[in-house]
Parts: structure tokens; sequence; C-alpha cells
């Protein structure tokens, strides 16, 4: 990390803060880089690439490591092999989505875009992206989400869509891979649907938001144990539980946020722990009974932790399980779970 | 065939599980680590129940009386096992006899005889490839398939699904045609899986019953292979619902004698079972229990001689009939199951995925899904095949997770080091915390999923940026986004809507050009022109045709005139169409001559000038019919351009010294941000074309 220049952080035993000059959305961690992207309401919106030290609990940044995106990423991710591999180099495949999924290498001094992935036959633009999620088994394979109610599954070794599926009745909000050839997806249109390549006729739908249409957010898929994912509801502080095996109710519902959640994130090493955030400023970790059925008095969480204002931003990566990041306001903070 | 004593957990999970589900039985396979076979561990029986025999006649619950049979056919197999099957003095009076059974009774009770090894019968294969086989038409397949189909016949037993533990398998049955439910399947291992966690619920049994016995021929002839069998067993017919509840039951019969009461109750049935074909069948009317009200037919047994139980020599080899098996594959490879289950027929009473919000599907707690065939239609019924996909789906996913789920230690996430305090429910940690104003929720997440994709959108729309211009120049003309995300919801309409408004205006501009007189130009008053000017046209064509009357009245008259067509006529030639040009609209002007409108065709040499200008918001429509001279085209569209108006494209013509031309433009604006005016334009292009009119 030649370039490294100034820290921008603050200490503490158990958390480290990295202070942007603009507020943060898009967020994603890669061993002990994080790519972080901004939320500007505007189009010059850039993507920050920095370093977090365990040793001496700092975060620091790299002006290098930088490129501009047009309006906010609505979300980032590295390339789940390099992640997992603790990067032993330092190049790592970093994708982006807004008006395209964008892949970008991120080497040690500078980031050089390597492909933008465009579906659009007609036309030079395919419709913007809400989110994506890269396949941890098979890892050319990203599937991307989109407001024209489609998913797109990308080969990104050869550049192609590999498919392309009329997902949902309204815009898709969010993807997530169960297995190499199976998805899911939240929309709009507020069902939960689980999709397999092998048959791409037919979905599942195996949840729907109890007032119709209420769009459902944000989905995770429980990879430590696959039975169970988790989605947010628009307007909602509730997390809800699912277990695939049972569809159309809930195992449980996790509703002790005083405000709306905004994201959620599955344990990298455990079966039974997700964390949430909200607007009320709380990150809960959950630790779910097994079977994770709520008794008449629901779940509590297990542990919390308030940040200044609302939390916008979760990721916990397997490649730093140790450390849960999130993002408010300007600030992104690695907390010690 | 030892089975090990019931343990009461274990029978309380396998009634659950076939009560919730109202399936006739459930038996658990329990895997003996020494021989590594499948032998019967416990079972319930759910199903049809002719007679009752209870030590104590009082009123027992339905449950009871189903847990009270189920323990009662145990006990009716290792008196008749032990040794011969008549031996009537060493059973309890309340004892059963065979004569007492029905049909899916019997079924159930042979199947404690069977073992599995590994990998042989359903329940075998299931165990061997620790995913469930579902079987269809149980009582249709031959015997090679399912080793008790002879029983399953006699007794109407459909459907058989084994579903694989890691100590055994357990077996469930039921008269009815079910196609492959998943949910079924996940619900009853849920129910096994909770209780190895030590969750165990409940029993909730269902609390009616209807449970039906069939009159029919048991063909109990079946030589049981010790070995090779998958597991199903008992069936239930549906008739007459006897209603467990009434479970009373008289001891009075001891009837002993298995193999006496043998009465040919051939029913249609009765050739099915071809060698079992010694159904006798008994009317034993001491059987009948007088408290229950049971149809008579209740009471017809079939009882087979020659059953030998536990006899490991007799193979049952018979009855090869069409079968339906399930996801029983010999690949272990999961796609082939898939196959399979996707050639499976799909039985009329399919239990679809309840997809509807009043089917709770619960796994963990005790769950009643409908009897299948009732009158409760699942909601979506055309969904069957979805099962199938789903299925496989879901046991792709699943697959790999018995691993997983090994490995996945107990992460206690409690180091002193958190950043995370212990939760606590206690408001003041709330306090500080700033309660998001009204319609604010969500902000961020909102903005970014409703609002970020529209601006890309938009932003296309307005600056058309080229491919991967990776964070180009700012979008400086954007403004900020601050439109509501309902706003932005509906952008992609707004997309629609606009390029609506640019059709239609390319229309008024059509339209504009069609109508000769059109003065101002907004589309109230082109239309309003428009309206006058097809008035106007009907008008004409009424006296055209009044007058093509006239003319033919006054044809000798007006030969000589007609021949001289061009006489006193102005002749307006316009092209009609904008682009195309074929389509040409004549208008006669000056009635003088009466002419025939053929006339018209002939070259006029005058040359009516005509200027048209259509400006409608940056697009205008300059056409224009005049005489011709050297650079007239040129001098136009060096004209318009000194009006700030950029031809985009043009078409004209010469004929006969006529020049016709239409040109399509945008107008800018200027420095003082208007545009060019219609009248200015008209006035500049009549000061630059030849000028000699009639």
């Amino acid at each position: 990390m030649e370039n490294s220049s100034q820290e921008s952080h603050l200490r503490s035993e158990n958390s480290v803060t990295h202070e942007s000059p603009y507020p943060l959305y898009a967020m994603a961690v890669c061993g002990q880089r994080i790519a972080v992207g901004s939320f500007i309401e505007d189009y010059t919106n850039r993507v920050d690439v920095v370093s977090f030290e365990p040793e001496s609990l700092s975060i620091k940044t790299h002006p290098s490591l930088s490129f501009d995106h047009p309006y906010p990423p609505t979300k980032l991710m590295f390339d789940p092999n390099s992640s997992s591999r603790k990067s032993s180099s330092n190049r790592h495949l970093l994708a982006s989505s807004g008006d395209f999924l964008r892949l970008w290498d991120v080497g040690d001094s500078s980031i050089e875009p390597v492909a933008v992935l465009n579906n659009s036959k007609s036309s030079e633009f395919c419709a913007p992206l809400t989110s994506f999620d890269w396949n941890e088994i098979e890892p050319k394979r990203i599937g991307t989400c989109s407001i024209d109610t489609t998913c797109t599954i990308w080969d990104i070794e050869k550049g192609v869509v590999e498919t392309q599926l009329i997902a949902h009745d309204k815009e898709v909000y969010d993807i997530c891979w169960g297995e190499a050839r199976v998805f899911a997806s939240v929309s709009a249109d507020g069902s939960v649907r689980i999709f397999d390549l092998r048959d791409k006729e037919h979905s599942t739908i195996i949840y729907e938001s109890p007032q119709p249409d209420t769009p459902l957010l944000r989905l995770a898929w429980n990879k430590q144990d696959l039975r169970y994912m988790a989605t947010i509801l628009m307007d909602s502080n509730k997390v809800v539980i699912l277990d695939i095996r049972s569809p159309t109710l809930p195992v449980a519902e996790l509703e002790r946020h005083r405000a709306c959640v905004n994201a959620i994130a599955w344990a990298p090493q455990s079966r039974r722990h997700i964390c949430s955030v909200g607007d009320d400023s709380q990150a809960f970790i959950w630790e779910l009974p097994l079977p994770p059925v709520a008794g008449p008095n629901g779940i509590d969480p297990m542990s919390m932790y308030s940040a200044g204002s609302e939390i916008n931003q979760l990721q916990w990566s397997p490649a730093q399980p140790d450390w849960l990041a999130i993002a408010f306001s300007n600030k992104m903070q690695l907390l010690k779970v | 065939m030892d089975a090990p004593p019931p343990s009461s957990r274990l029978q309380s999970i396998l009634q659950e599980a076939v009560q919730s589900v109202q399936w006739t039985y459930s038996l658990f396979w329990q895997i003996c680590p020494q021989q590594g076979i499948l032998i019967w561990g416990d079972g319930y029986y759910n199903g049809a129940i002719k007679t009752r025999k209870t030590v104590q006649p009082m009123e027992v619950s339905a449950e009871e009386a189903s847990l009270q049979r189920s323990q009662q056919l145990r006990e009716l197999y290792e008196s008749l096992s032990a040794g011969e099957t008549n031996q009537p003095t060493r059973r309890p009076s309340a004892a059963l006899s065979p004569e007492d059974l029905t049909e899916s009774e019997w079924f159930y009770l042979m199947c404690v005889s069977f073992s599995f090894p590994s990998g042989v019968g359903l329940p075998g294969k299931a165990y061997a490839r620790q995913q469930h086989v579902w079987l269809t038409g149980a009582n249709e397949v031959d015997s090679k398939t399912f080793s008790r189909a002879i029983l399953a016949k006699s007794a109407h037993i459909q459907t058989v699904v084994c579903i694989p533990f890691l100590d055994g398998v357990v077996e469930l049955g039921t008269t009815e045609k079910v196609p492959e439910d998943l949910a079924l399947v996940q619900h009853v291992k849920s129910l096994f899986i909770d209780d190895h966690q030590g969750h165990l619920h409940p029993p909730k049994p269902a609390l009616s019953e209807h449970s039906t016995s069939n009159p029919d021929t048991s063909s109990c002839h079946l030589r049981f292979h010790s070995q090779p069998m998958s597991p199903m067993c008992a069936a239930v017919n549906d008739d007459p619902p006897v209603n467990a509840n009434q479970g009373e039951d008289d001891d009075e019969e001891e009837d002993d004698d298995d193999d006496d009461e043998e009465q040919d109750q051939s029913d249609s049935e009765a050739e099915t079972g071809r060698n079992s074909r010694q159904g006798a069948a008994d009317q034993i009317p001491e059987a009948v229990v007088p408290p229950v009200p049971e149809p008579s037919e209740l009471m017809q047994l079939d009882m087979s001689e020659d059953i030998r139980l536990g006899s490991p020599d007799d193979g049952s080899n018979n009855l090869d009939s069409d079968f339906h098996l399930l996801a029983v594959s010999q690949g272990v490879n999961p796609a082939d199951d898939q196959q399979q289950r996707g050639d499976s027929h799909r039985a009329e009473s399919s239990r679809t995925w309840p997809m509807a919000l009043q089917e709770p599907v619960m796994i963990g707690s005790s769950l009643q899904l409908p009897p299948s065939g009732s009158g409760q239609i699942p909601p979506e019924e055309e969904l069957t095949p979805e099962d199938t996909h789903y299925s496989q789906t879901i046991s792709t996913i699943l697959q790999k997770q018995p691993t997983r789920w090994a490995e996945s230690s107990y992460v206690t996430y409690s180091s002193t080091q958190s950043a995370f305090a212990k939760w606590t429910d206690r408001s003041d940690h709330f306090l500080a915390v700033p309660v998001p104003v009204e319609g604010t929720s969500q902000w961020v997440l909102k903005y970014v999923l409703f609002t970020v994709p529209y601006l890309h959108s938009k932003y296309r729309d307005e600056n058309s940026p080229k491919l991967g211009d990776v964070g180009g120049d700012p979008a400086s003309r954007f403004r900020k986004g601050t439109g509501t995300p309902q706003d932005e919801m509906s952008a992609n309409h707004v997309l629609a809507e606009r390029r609506r408004r640019e059709k239609l205006n390319e229309r008024f501009i059509i339209l504009r050009s069609l109508v000769p007189f059109v003065t101002k130009m907004d589309k109230a008053s082109i239309l309003g022109d428009t309206i006058e000017y097809v008035k106007q046209l009907r008008k004409k064509i009424q006296d055209l045709e009044s007058r093509n009357i006239n003319n033919q009245i006054l044809e000798g008259d007006q030969r000589s005139r007609s021949a001289d067509g061009s006489k006193d006529q102005r002749v307006l030639d316009r092209n009609a169409r904008v682009g195309s040009g074929k389509r040409k609209l004549r208008k006669v002007e000056g009635s003088g001559g009466g002419a025939k409108p053929k006339s018209v065709d002939s070259p006029p040499p005058p040359v009516a000038t005509s200027v048209q200008v259509s400006i409608i918001e940056s697009d205008a429509l300059v056409e224009l019919q005049c005489g011709n001279k050297e650079g007239l085209l040129l001098d136009i569209m060096q004209m318009l351009r000194e009006l700030l108006i950029e031809v985009t494209a043009v078409q004209s013509f010469l004929t006969n010294g006529v020049f016709t031309a239409q040109l399509r433009a945008k107008v800018k604006d200027n420095v003082n941000g208007k545009k060019a005016s219609i009248v200015e334009v008209k006035r500049a292009i009549n000061q630059i074309i030849p000028q000699y009119v009639n």
C-alpha cells in the first residue's frame, strides 16, 4: 500500500470508523479491502477502496484506488473467490451495479475498468440494475436484477448473457444465489421467488408480503443453512425469516427494531446468527433458535450496537467474519462482533 | 424381525406426522447397524378400523383409539409371528385377531415382517440415497418395484413415501392418490429433525379422522422376502367413514383363528391378487361391535391362509402392471430423480403448494394439511407441475446441506471485546435514537432502489451518453433528484408518456402540413383548423359530386370546354403527406369552368406559390411550392439557418418548373431564449422565392 496516505478513522478497542467526504451507501468487504460507494444525489459519485489494518485498528485510504460512478452504485461486491482466498494477491475483481453491471480490477495502485456488461440487444442501454449477486459456487456467474422486472444471469468470463428471465410482475429489488443454478429474488410485487436455471419456465413463490404489493426490498439467503432466508419489507421494522421448505408463511419475524430495517446479513460462519440494521440507528445480532420458531413473545436480539444515525448498509464478509461493516451517514464502521 | 419396543417418543412423532397429513399409516424403518438393514422400528396406524377391542370399554379419543390400535396390531403381529398363526390362547383377551382387521390394517401389519438392506426396496433406496422416494400407484405396480405391491393392492394403498433420516427411514402411506408433495415431505422431515433437536412438538392429532375401510379382498398371500423391499405399509380405503371417536370397542370376541374364516369376498379387486387369491373373507358376526355403527361391509375380511410371516424363503413375484415410481432411480444423481419425477403422472387429487395464505404450512409445528382430494382444493391446481419443479430445486439446494450443517459449529458471539452490547429492551437505550420523521423511513434504501435506476433512465434519455463512459461528465443539466420515490416509481410511465407525446407532436406536424390555412400553431388551433378544413373538403366533395351529376346531364355541352382544362382553373397541387409524397390531395379552386376533376392532372403552367410553415415546440416543418430559380433550395436553407432553424431533412422535387419542397427542421432558441416565429419564417421565405403569382 505504498500509496496510502492519511488515516481517516476514529479508533477504539472494538470498532474502527472511516469517515468519508460524502455519504455512503454501497459497501463491499474483501479481506482487508473495503470498497465504499458514495451516496450523492447527483450524477457524479465515487467508489473508494480503503484498507483495514487489523493490527493497528486503522483504516487507510488510497487516493489512487478510486473511480467515478454514475449515480450511486446500488451494490458493490468483490469476487467471492478472491475474498475467500484471503487476498494472497492484491488483485481483486470488484463489481458494481447501477446503469450497468461493471467489473473493475482493483490492483495495488490503481483500479482499471474491466467490463461494462450490457444485455440490451435493441438499444445501447439495458434497464438499470437495483442489485446483483455473485455466485460463490460458480464465480463466473453473476445474477443481476432490474427495474424492468427481469433478472439476468451473466457469464462474466465470456461477457455474455447466459439467460434472462422475466422474474416478477414489477421491479426486482434484490437477488440472491442459493446454489450454482438456483437463485431467489424479491420485488415490488411483494413476492419472494425461487428460480432454478434448469427449468426456466417455472419459478416458485415462497413468500408474499402480507399487504398485497408491499415491496420487498432486500433478500439474504443463509449460506450456512440454505433452508432459511431473510427479507425486509418496505416501511417495516420486521426481518422476515423464511424456510424455503415451507412456502407462504414465514417461520419467524424479528420485530425489535424501533424503526424500519434497512439491511440484513447472515453470519458468515454460523447458521443461527443474523444481523439487521435500521433507521433506529441500531444494529442487532440475533441468535435464532433452532428451528427458528418464535415463541409467543417473539425473538429478542442477542446483542445490539447503536450508531449515530440511521444505518443504511451492512456487510458481514466471510473473509472478515469477526468484523461487521456498517454504513451510516458519511461513515463506514467496522464493528467487532 | 425383532423390532425394538416402541419408543413412546418415536411413536408420538410418527403419530403426529401421519395425523397431520391425514394419511393412513406411518412407519419407522430403523437401521440395524450390525447388518446394515432396515427393520421395523415403530409405526402408527391412522387408517380405517374394522373392529375395536379394548380392555376397558370406555370412551376413548380417536387418538387413543388409534394408538391403541397400533399397539394391538403390533401385538397381533407378534403373536402371529410367534409361530403358528393359530395361537389364540396365547393372546390376551383384548387382542385383535386377524379377522378383525381391515385390509389396510393388514397391510400395516404385514409391514412388520419386512426388512430392507440399504439400497433395496423403497426404504432401502431412500436410505441409501438419503433422498425421499415417492411412489404413487403403489397398488398398481409390480412386486419387483414395490415388494408389498400385492398387499397394497388389496389394501388400496396408493401412495407411499419414504423419507430418509440418519438412523432410519420414515415411511408414510395413504389410500389416496397423492402426487409428490415436497411440502409434505419437508413437513415430516421437520417433525423428525425437530425432534432430534429436542424441539419435539406435542402432537396435535386430527380430531376427526374420516378414515374408512374398504371391504376388499385382502390378499395376504404374500410370501415376504425378508430382504429386498421397499417400505410401505398400511392402507386405508375410502369408503364408509368410521369415526374413530366412537371407538368404543367391545372385546367380546377373541377370535383367534385367523385362517379359518375364509370367505371369499371376491371383489373387483380380487383378481388383482393373483396368486394370493384365496381371500377368504369372513363375515364375522361376532366381530361387529355393537356400539360402533360400522357399515356392514367393514366386517368382511379376507384372509389368506398361507400367510407366512417372517419366512424369508418365499418370494413374491407377480403382478406386472404399470406403475409410477417417483424418484426411484438407480442413479444417485439428482438429475435422474428429477427426470423421473418429471415423468410421474399426477393424480387427480393432487395437492399443490398451499400458496394461499390461508393454508399455513409451518415447519416445526404441527401441520394440518387438507386431506388430499378433499374439498379443499388447492388454490392453484395448475401449479402442480411446479411442485415437482420446486421439489427438485429444494432437494438440489439441500443436498449439500447435511455436510454443511455438520461442519458449521455454533459460533458464539459473546466476546467481551465485541462492539455489541447485550440486548436489553430498556427503552432508555432508544432515547438517543433519532426517531425518523414520518415518511422518511428507509430513505437511502428507497432512494437507491426506487430513484437511482430511474435517474439512469432519465440521464440516458437526456444525454444519450456513449456506452462505457465510466464516470462521465457530471450531468450539470440534470436537476438534483429530489423527486419522491413515488414519483420515480412511475418513471417508466413517464418514459412511455414521453414517447407518446413525441409521437403526438409528430402527428400534429403532419396534420398541420395537411391543412393549408392553419394560422396558429397550438394544438387546439391545429385541430380546430383541421375540423374546419375537413368540413370544407366535405362540402367540396358534395359540390363536386353534385357537379358531377350536372356534368353528366350537361355532358354534351361541357365536352368542348372540358377539353381545355386549363382555361380558368387554378390548381393547387399539394403534397398531401409529409415524407411520403405519394398521396396527393388535390384542391380545386375556382369553380369557373366546371371541369372534371381529372383534368387537374394536366400540367398547369401558372404556379401558385404556397408557403406553409409549422413550428411545434422545437420541431418545424416548411412546405413550399413555387416557381423554380437557381439555387433556391440552398438559399432557403441558408436563410433558415440564419433564423437558427437547423434543417434535418429535405424532400424536394422539380416538375415543369415548379419547385416543391418539404423541409423538416429543429428550431433553436436565439440569444433571447426565443424561437423564430412562423410569421418570421414565412416572411423570410417569401422574400426568397420568386413571386409570380397569377
